[in-house]
Parts: C-alpha cells; structure tokens; sequence
C-alpha cells in the first residue's frame, strides 16, 4: 500500500511537475523584457491541445517515426524514477544506477535523432548533427560530475551520492552541472527555443516535422528532462540528507524554482553563442566537474 | 596557518586562470587578472600577523595589480580600439586543456618536490606552478600585445605566489622586490604597446617581423 | 563428457571440411552439429566450474598433445561456435553456389578450417601447437578474406592482412621460444612464481595486440574487414579478433606482471576507443564503418582488461575481477551485435551493391528486416539500455569507479579511462546514428538504392537468431554471469587462502597475501596438479557478491524497461491511428522544393565532430570551385585515410626502400674490382 501512494506521489511529481518549469521561464523573460508573457500553465495547455489533434507523416517516414517519441519519453521517465527527490527517495535504487540514468538519457537522443533523420531533411539533419556532436563534450563532464560524486559519498548509488553534505567542491560542481543543464536541455546560450531561425536550431530543428500526441510526448519529455536536470543540481550541491523530510522537501522545491529562475535570466540575459565557441562552454563545464572532482579526491586524502 | 581558507583563495586563483585562457575578450582577460593581483594582496594578511607592514604591503598590491595596472591597460585598449583576440596561435580550447592539464599535474606532481612539512598541505606550490604555466601559455599563444602584456602580468602573480612561500623568512623584502618589478614593467610595456600602435597601425605581433625602413 | 563433446566438435569440423567443397547442405548440418557441441562443452565446464584437461601420448613436432578447456577458454569457444554456426547459415544465400560457383565451395572449406583452427587455438596447452593452430588460423583468415580475388582492393587487403598477421607472429614466436627457454619445456600452464618472466609478457602483448586490432597496430583492420565477404567480416569482427584478446588474457593470467602492465594496456584500451570511433564516424564505406567500431568496441575489452591487471599489481582488488568479468562479457556481446550489423550490411550491399553510404537512403521502405534488425544492433553498439551493449560496459564502468573510490595510484588510471569510455560512447551514439540514417531513412539519394530488395530466409534466419542473443544478453544478464565468474577464477588462479576474505574488502584481501601460489605451482611440471588445486578453490566469484554486482535487478529493470517501451509504442501508435493520418511531404518548415540530393550525406553528419579529431584524421581534402559565368561541374571530395598507415607507417617503410635502394649499389655483383 505504501508502496503504491509512493508510485502514486513520484509519478505525480514528475508527469504534472514538470510542465510547469518551462512556463516559469518564459514568465522570468517576460518580465525581464517588459511584458506579460503567457500563462505559466501554457505548456498544460499546449499538451492538451496537443493530444487532440490528427497527426501529419511525411511520406518518407517509417511508422517508427510516430512510435519513437514513445520510446524517448519512457526513456526520460525511466530516469526520473531512478532520480531521487529529497524525502523521498528514488522509486528505484541499486549500485550503479546513475550510469543507468546517464545512459537512459542517451537513449532519449538516439530516439529523437533516429527520428528526426527519418523526415529526409536537411534542416532536421543540421540539428541531430549538432546535437549528438555537443553531446560527446557534454557527457564528458556529467560522468566526471558523477565521478566527483562517487569518491565524495564513496557509492555509485544516486540515492547514497546525493545525500551527503557540502563538500569544497560543490561550488564547481554546481557551475559545471548548470552548464551542462543548459547545454542538454537546449537552453540559451546553446540554442534559443523562441528562434524562428531554421540555420540556427539545434533541438527545435530535430523536432520540426512532428505534429500531435507524439509532438506532445516530446515536449512533455523535454519538460521532464528539464525537471530531472534541475532536481540533480539541486541535490549534488546542497546538503539534502541531513534535513529533516519536511525541510527537504521545502529546500528542494525552493532549490528547483531557484534554478529555475536562474534559467529564465541567463535566457534573458545573454545572447546565442556562436557555434563555434560551443565546445570551448562545454570543455569549460568539463574542466569544472574534473576540477570538483580532484578537490573531492584531495578533500578525502586530507 | 589557516590552510583551508589560503587553499579556497588559491584554488579561485587557479580557477581565474582557466577563465584567462578561456576568453578571448580582452577586457574579461584584465578583469581575470586584476582580480587575480586583489586576491594574492589579501593572502599575506592571511598568512601573517597583521603588522602595519604586511598591511601596507597588501594595500600597495591590491593597488597596484588591482586598480592602477588594469587601468592603464583599459585605457590602452580604448587608445587602440582593440577589445578580441581574434586568431591566437595557440586555440582556446586547446589552451584552455594544456592550462587544465599543467594544473592537474601540478597537483599531482608536488609531492615529489621537497618542501617544508609546514608548506606541503597547502596548495601554493601547485597554485605557483599552474599560474607560471597559464602566463607562460598567454604568452606564447596570444598574438595582440595586450594579450601578452596580462601573460605577463600573469606569470608575475605566479612568482609572487612562490615568493609567499618566504613570507616567514624574508616578509617585506620580497614583496617590495617584486612589486617594484612589476610596476617599471608594465611601464616599459605601456610605452612599447604605444610605439608599436604608433609605427604599424595595429597592435598584432606578428607583423614584428617585418621590421624595416 | 566435456572431452567426448569437444571431440565430437572438432571430430564434425573436420568433417565438415572434408565434405564442403562438394555437399553444401550436408557442410551446414555437420557445422551446426559442431557449433552444438562446443557450445555443450563449453557450458558443462562452466557448470562444473572446473576445467578440463587431456593429455595423449601422440606426439605433434615432438610435442604430446595437450589440450585444456576451463573458464576462459569455454567463453570463446561459445563465441566461435555461435557466430560462425550464423556465418555458415548466412552464406548459404549470401555466398551462394549460384552467384559465386568457383569461391563458395573454398569459403565452405576455408570456413570449417577457421573455426577449427581457432578452437585448436583457445584449447591448444602446449606452446608448439598453440603456434601452429595459430599460424593455421592466421592463413585461414587470409584465404577467407580474399574469396573474391578478382577485384585489386580485396587482395590487397588480403597480402596486408597476412603481413601485419605475420609480424605479430614473429613476436609470438620470440615469446614462446624464450618462454620454452626459460620454463625449460613447451608445456603452457600457471608459472606466477618466476619474476623473471615478466618482461616476456611485453612480446605476448605486442604480438596479440596486432591481431586484436588495438589502436596503433590496428593498420589492417579496416580494408581486411571491409574488403571481405560480409559474413567472414563478421566472424572476423567478432571472433578472430577475440582470439588476440584471448591470448593477452590468458597469458596475462598465467605469466607474471610487470608493473607497467595495467598502466600500458588501459591507457591502449582507451586510446583505441576514443580514436577507433572518431574513426569510424569519419567514413563513409559502412562496412569501414563497422571495421573501425571493432577498433573501439577492443579499446573497451581493453579498459577493462587493463583495469584487471592494475588490480592485481595494486593488491589484487575486487574490483579488478569485476573489469575482467565486464571485458569477457563485451566479448560476447560484441561478438553478437558486430556480427549482426555485418549480417545487416551484408544484406544492404547484396541488395544494393554499393557500400557507400551517400549513395543510399530510404531502404527501410523495401528492406524493413534488415532496417529494424540493424536498428537493434545499432541500439546494442551504442551501449543504450535495455539491450546488451549497456550490461558489459556498465560492469567495467563498476570496476572502474571502485578503482576511483580506492584512492590508490590505479585511480589515476582509472579516471580518464571512465572519461574516455563516456566519450567513446557518445561518439558511438553519433556514429550509429549516421550509419542508419544514412543507409535506411530519409529518400534515396541514387537508382540502386531505390530498387533495394529484402534479404531472403537464409540471410534473415541468422541475424534474428543474433538478435535473439542480444536480447538474451540483455534481459536475462545473470544467467550468463556462472559462466563469467568461472572464467575470472580461471584467468588468475590463487590459493584459496587470500581469496576467500576478499569479499570483506580491500586491506583484508591485501593484508592476506598477494595472489602467490605456493606449493607446486612454481613448476610447470606440476601443472595438472594445480588445475585441481583451482577446481577446488572457492574462487573470487565469493568476492563479487549480489550486492556488489546486482546484475539481476539490472536485468529486471532493462526487462522492465523493454515492456514499457513497448507497451508506450503501441498506446501511442493506436492513439494516431484513432484519428485518421494525414500523409503528405516532408513540412520541414514549409520548405517548397525538397530533393533527396539535401538530405545530409556521410560526411557532413559527421564533419562537426570528425573536425575536433582532424588533427588524427588527416582528411585529405580534393576541392574544384565553380568558376566563371558558366561553371563546370564543382567537385568536394573528402578521404579519411588510415593515418597510421598512410602517414606514419609508409612514408617511414617509403625511407627505409629508399636508404636500402642507397646502399643497394654497394652490392653490384661484379666480382672483379
């Protein structure tokens, strides 16, 4: 019975959550610039238009076009559940399960690659290529981030490593997680998700073709995505495990709308980088999690 | 001596180097390296009792490497409307994994030098080596002489990171040496950053080589 | 049993050669028959637990036969049994007597001498016959290779095959002549005793590494593989190599180490992985392709062979035995996907009859077999849950971030090899992204691409078996795991004492002795008693208990994994369908004129992360600009050449003909002055 209402509140958590996030961020830019900006529930709204509508296949797509959203979104739920929330918990813990999250979230983008390559464009062929050649620098610095976590809780188990207290290099770490959130969540300065611009796309672009309840499943993944990136930052850098359940959960929630916000301002605040200074931010983002993790390891020797 | 405190300093100045090598926007280059000269002036009031001495000494670098050398190399930038590094010789990225990769094996090799027992939790010696290697890298590899002149400025915080080292034995003398050196330096380079705008029209050292009449 | 099983084995391969050049349906059921039999073997000496050993008084070269089936060697006799039972199947439509009347019957032949040769190899005690099973095997592969010897590219793949076979060789030589010298006879057995013997392991290691392919001497990997006929690529790819694995592992087993060791082979393994793939996404032949993601996929057998051998030079650690178990397991399941991506690409270049990659596009529509078949093994390469590639790489993933977590100097190594291997990973992702991109999505960018037909039952009926295994592999990981903890038992036997309390953690496993068997073990003679001394040993399968390695909760959840995909997939698909489809062109954001010559081809997918490599690559780069107000046609060609052939290796043999042309003149033969 416990072990349902659990299944119950982490699946909630999670699936009616996440679409939350984007909208604060887009309420952040709004109000940076001046305006009203939408509704924070639009991406509710959005999804459930969504849902309803017919889809479009382009004759050159394989059934598996319309099927593999399915596959990238159970991948990213996947994770989610491997990803401990505060009090919580996670819904399921074993040694070794955060290279489990790492990789379900590469399966994530091989599924959306996979299928943006069906369409035989080449808009959609410029945005998997950036996409999938970004993500060898940025999975780079999230293993030496879980590295720094490893030999600073001495486990590979999430639910042991995002526990313990704030080490010295929490303060890199939080850097180097920050960039990569934005690197893999497609956030500026990586790639603009308001951007009508087709050339300048990474993520929109790998998504141009799709249309209904798969497009809804992408996004909603998307949003998921964002959550679970922002939960890790929160809980690697700050002390979750030795408060009490129900501060915890304020910290976190407190920390998730913070970084949030943190998100909404960077997007406001800075402009695109230029493409070929991408991989000098992600080397930068991995030479922090590797600098976290030789102060991690020295902090243990002394 | 309070290691934690004097490593978390260091450890913001190694950092500071990274995001030297990193930029090519020269006045994020200048701002990494005055910051960097504020937080060596602090650390001798860290390492020693406050004397008047040792205090005057942090306030004269602090000036110096933190507000007076940064700005005329401001106002050397705007003289000469140059503010990007454009084509280094050495890559960003590149040097931006040799700076990481000397600082690695800085800390790991610094236990195969003999040091005092009262120096070697500390992170100074790495923090010295990886800060002579960053300026030596800013050098080599950056082709405007803004550039260099802050390599320069660079590798000068990292031969007064070692010279703390002596704090105990030599206090004043070596920061005065050193503060003196660096200020007729710069000078000297303020004046030849000039001449060179004045005869060839641009700042790139490269066109050095093409010295006639 | 284990011994009437492996004998029938070789017994129905030598049988299967005599009869294949002229009953090919009679070939097929003595191989398969063989490939049972050895798969039996292998399994009831992993369910023993012990090996098996079998001397004869017949003397080969004046050597008695001695041949040894344990753990390690039970591992790649199942490998060779299932891909090359597949490959023989394969061949039936894919070498078929009709297309092929003069080769297919000498592949049959050569076929049944390869797998038994090799078996000959994984078995062979004694180290004359090692040599010659070896040799055996080596020319086999040639003539296997070469099956098409019409064509100037493949016998030149072929005669660089045999050169750079040949010159491991001699360093295999060198190894077992000294090895011989200095135990005083050609027995092979445990030897860990004598210290002096460990610089030997550098020969074995030189030697074994070219034939496995590892970074700088993997020269003639990539036009072996991707000149030969599909099916010998794959038992190539997935077998032969091995078979250089098999022997640093088993020598590195038997023999001392010297410290460098681990260092050595790790910092190799990781070399071959992150550059073999960089390769590998830079080509634009697929099957070249693949020839290069076994590069990578040995650079991480490697790691985490490496990883192994650091531990025991560090204190013999748990962990060590942990990298071990996920290299042996890599083995496997490289062997399986490789195998079936080669089947895949074979059925692609049957249909088509072009490897290039920017002349196709659009297959899945004729091809829809071979498109979700390679998908699979795609999925599988890349190391993504819930297939197998994600089981292996996972364990070495353990072994290493336990190395991290010691904090000893092996975590040095450690380190950047876990960096590299993520890396290697994600460019792996990138590059089986491309390769079905490329090949099945998308339109087709030329005539035979679309007029691509499906592969017939003979063809489909091995990669679906292989793709069963995979799945298997996946799903069902820790029914496979008695086999790989009686193989690391095997690989480095110990007396029973130090290793039983390994489970308690590392100071007790070092304070209760480096691995040093005493008694007999120093002499070779006394071999056949230390082989059942290891059979009662409570090996260090004790040390990897359930909560060390849970890979039967990671077996559930990649189970778990699988159903929910599924299941998603379906809602999903029934969802669309409800309200009707709507077809039409590619919207593509309202683009008016698409043509299939837009789609991105090979080289561009892969120029934005094959650019960070060029200083590897070298790409040599052909470029004619249309010029004028009536341009002719404008040409960018781009050539990934194998550097360390093309750059390094022949301008240096260029140099040498040319100082040994210079001193030529000194030998004019004239004998009068």
């Amino acid at each position: 019975m416990n072990s349902i209402l659990d299944l119950i509140l982490r699946l909630d958590c999670w699936l009616l959550l996440a679409p939350l996030l984007p909208g604060i961020i887009n309420k952040v830019k709004a109000w940076v610039a001046g305006r009203r900006g939408p509704p924070v529930l639009q991406l509710y709204y959005d999804l459930a238009r969504l849902w309803q509508k017919r889809v479009v296949l382009s004759t050159l797509a394989s059934p598996a076009f319309v099927v593999l959203p399915a596959v990238t979104w159970v991948a990213v739920l996947g994770a989610a559940m491997l990803m401990p929330l505060g009090p919580l918990g996670a819904g399921l813990t074993f040694r070794g399960d955060a290279l489990l999250l790492l990789y379900l979230l590469a399966l994530a983008r091989f599924g959306t690659a996979w299928a943006a390559m069906e369409t035989g464009s080449a808009f959609e062929g410029m945005g998997t290529v950036r996409e999938v050649s970004y993500a060898v620098l940025a999975e780079a610095a999230m293993i030496a981030a879980v590295l720094s976590l490893s030999v600073q809780s001495g486990s590979i188990s999430l639910a042991v490593m995002l526990g313990p207290a704030l080490g010295a290099s929490a303060v890199l770490l939080a850097a180097g997680l920050f960039i990569v959130l934005l690197a893999e969540n497609c956030r500026v300065p990586f790639d603009d998700p308001n951007t009508h611009l087709e050339l300048t796309m990474i993520h929109e672009a790998m998504i141009l073709d799709h249309s209904g309840p798969p497009l809804a499943a992408i996004l909603h993944g998307a949003a998921m995505k964002l959550l679970l990136f922002t939960v890790l930052l929160v809980q690697a850098v700050l002390p979750m495990g030795q408060l009490k359940p129900w501060a915890a959960a304020v910290v976190l929630a407190g920390g998730v709308l913070g970084v949030t916000v943190a998100v909404g301002l960077v997007e406001s605040l800075l402009a695109r980088f230029a493409f070929r200074r991408v991989p000098l931010l992600l080397t930068t983002a991995f030479l922090l999690c590797l600098f976290a993790l030789l102060v991690a390891w020295k902090g243990g020797l002394s | 001596m309070n290691h934690s405190n004097l490593n978390l300093l260091i450890g913001l100045a190694m950092g500071l180097n990274l995001l030297a090598l990193g930029t090519s926007r020269l006045p994020a280059l200048i701002r990494a390296m005055s910051v960097q000269g504020v937080i060596l002036g602090v650390m001798p009031i860290l390492m020693e009792r406050p004397d008047w001495r040792v205090l005057l000494v942090a306030v004269a670098t602090i000036g110096g490497k933190g507000l007076l050398i940064p700005g005329l190399l401001r106002r050397a930038m705007r003289t000469v409307q140059i503010d990007r590094e454009l084509e280094p010789l050495i890559g960003f990225v590149p040097s931006l994994l040799l700076g990481a990769g000397g600082t690695i094996a800085a800390l790991a090799l610094t236990h195969l030098l003999p040091l005092l027992p009262e120096h070697a939790g500390s992170l100074l010696v790495p923090g010295a080596l990886a800060t002579v290697l960053t300026g030596f890298i800013l050098l080599i590899g950056r082709t405007k002489a803004i550039s260099q002149v802050c390599g320069y400025l660079i590798l000068e915080n990292g031969i007064y990171l070692f010279g703390l080292l002596l704090i105990k034995a030599m206090p004043l003398l070596v920061e005065a040496g050193v503060l003196l050196d660096l200020t007729v330096g710069v000078f000297i380079l303020g004046i030849i950053v000039d001449r060179i705008q004045r005869a060839f029209d641009s700042l790139d050292t490269r066109k050095l080589t093409a010295l006639h009449e | 049993m284990t011994g009437l099983l492996l004998g029938s084995a070789l017994f129905l391969l030598g049988l299967a050669l005599a009869v294949g050049a002229w009953w090919s349906r009679l070939w097929l059921g003595l191989t398969l028959a063989a490939a049972v039999a050895a798969v039996a073997a292998a399994v009831a000496v992993f369910a023993a637990g012990a090996g098996w050993e079998w001397r004869s008084d017949f003397l080969l070269g004046g050597e008695a036969l001695h041949l040894r089936l344990d753990g390690v060697s039970g591992l790649f006799v199942v490998l060779a049994a299932v891909v090359g039972g597949a490959g023989a199947v394969y061949s039936r439509e894919y070498w078929s007597d009709q297309r092929y009347p003069a080769s297919a019957p000498r592949g049959r032949v050569w076929w049944s001498a390869l797998m038994l040769s090799m078996l000959l190899v994984v078995t062979a005690s004694n180290g004359l016959h090692f040599l010659m099973a070896w040799e055996a095997f080596a020319i086999c592969g040639y003539f296997l290779i070469t099956l098409e010897a019409k064509k100037p590219a493949v016998r030149a793949a072929g005669w660089l095959y045999l050169a750079a076979s040949h010159a491991g060789t001699v360093c295999l030589f060198a190894f077992f002549a000294a090895l011989a010298a200095k135990t005083g006879g050609w027995e092979l057995g445990p030897v860990a005793g004598d210290a002096s013997l460990a610089p030997l392991l550098w020969l074995a290691l030189a030697g074994f590494a070219m034939k496995a392919g590892i970074f700088p001497l993997h020269i003639w990997l990539p036009s072996a593989h991707a000149n030969a006929p599909s099916h010998v690529s794959a038992i190539m790819s997935g077998v032969a190599i091995k078979m250089g694995v098999y022997g640093i592992v088993r020598f590195s087993g038997w023999l001392p180490l010297p410290v460098a060791a681990g260092w050595v082979v790790i910092g190799l393994g990781g070399a071959s992985a992150l550059l073999g793939i960089a390769f590998a996404l830079a080509q634009n032949d697929f099957k070249r392709l693949l020839a290069y993601c076994s590069v990578e996929n040995i650079g991480i057998i490697m790691i985490g062979v490496g990883g192994a051998l650091l531990a025991r030079s560090h204190g013999d650690a748990p962990w060590g035995r942990l990298a071990l178990a996920g290299a042996l397991l890599h083995v496997w399941n490289h062997g399986a996907f490789k195998a079936l991506l080669f089947f895949a690409a074979g059925s692609v270049l049957h249909a088509t009859g072009t490897r290039e990659m920017s002349r196709l596009g659009g297959l899945w529509r004729r091809m829809p077999w071979t498109a979700g078949l390679f998908a699979l093994g795609a999925v599988a390469v890349a190391g993504l849950p819930p297939l197998n590639g994600f089981v292996s790489e996972w364990l070495i993933y353990l072994g290493l971030f336990d190395a991290v977590a010691g904090k000893q100097a092996s975590a040095w190594a450690a380190m950047p090899a876990a960096i590299l291997l993520a890396m290697a990973g994600a460019l792996a992702l990138a590059t089986f992204a491309k390769a079905g991109a490329m090949m099945f999505l998308g339109a087709a960018r030329t005539k035979p691409a679309a007029n691509g037909h499906e592969c017939g039952g003979w063809m489909r009926g091995p990669m679906l078996a292989l793709a069963g295994v995979c799945l298997g592999l996946a799903l069902a990981p820790v029914l496979v795991w008695p086999a790989l903890a009686s193989a690391a038992s095997a690989w480095h036997p110990v007396s029973s004492g130090s290793l039983s309390d390994c489970g308690k953690g590392d100071d007790e496993g070092r304070r209760a002795g480096c691995p040093r068997p005493s008694g007999p073990g120093s002499q070779p003679d006394a071999v056949v008693g230390l082989a059942s001394r290891e059979a009662n040993s409570t090996g260090p399968a004790a040390c990897l208990t359930k909560d060390a390695v849970p890979l039967a909760t990671l077996g559930w959840v990649q189970l778990g994994f699988a159903v929910l995909i599924t299941a998603a997939a379906t809602l999903l698909w029934r969802k669309v369908r409800a309200n009707p489809l709507r077809r039409g062109p590619t919207w593509d954001c309202g683009y008016a004129a698409p043509t299939a010559r837009m789609q991105y081809s090979s080289g561009s997918f892969a120029g934005l992360a094959a650019g960070w490599f060029s200083w590897v690559l070298q790409p040599a780069r052909t470029l004619r600009r249309p010029r004028g107000y009536f341009p002719a046609a404008a040409i960018r060609l781009e050539r990934v050449p194998e550097t360390m052939l093309e750059r390094v290796l022949q301008p240096a043999a260029a140099r040498v003909m040319q100082v040994s042309t210079a001193v030529r003149r000194l030998q004019h033969g004239r004998l009068s002055a």
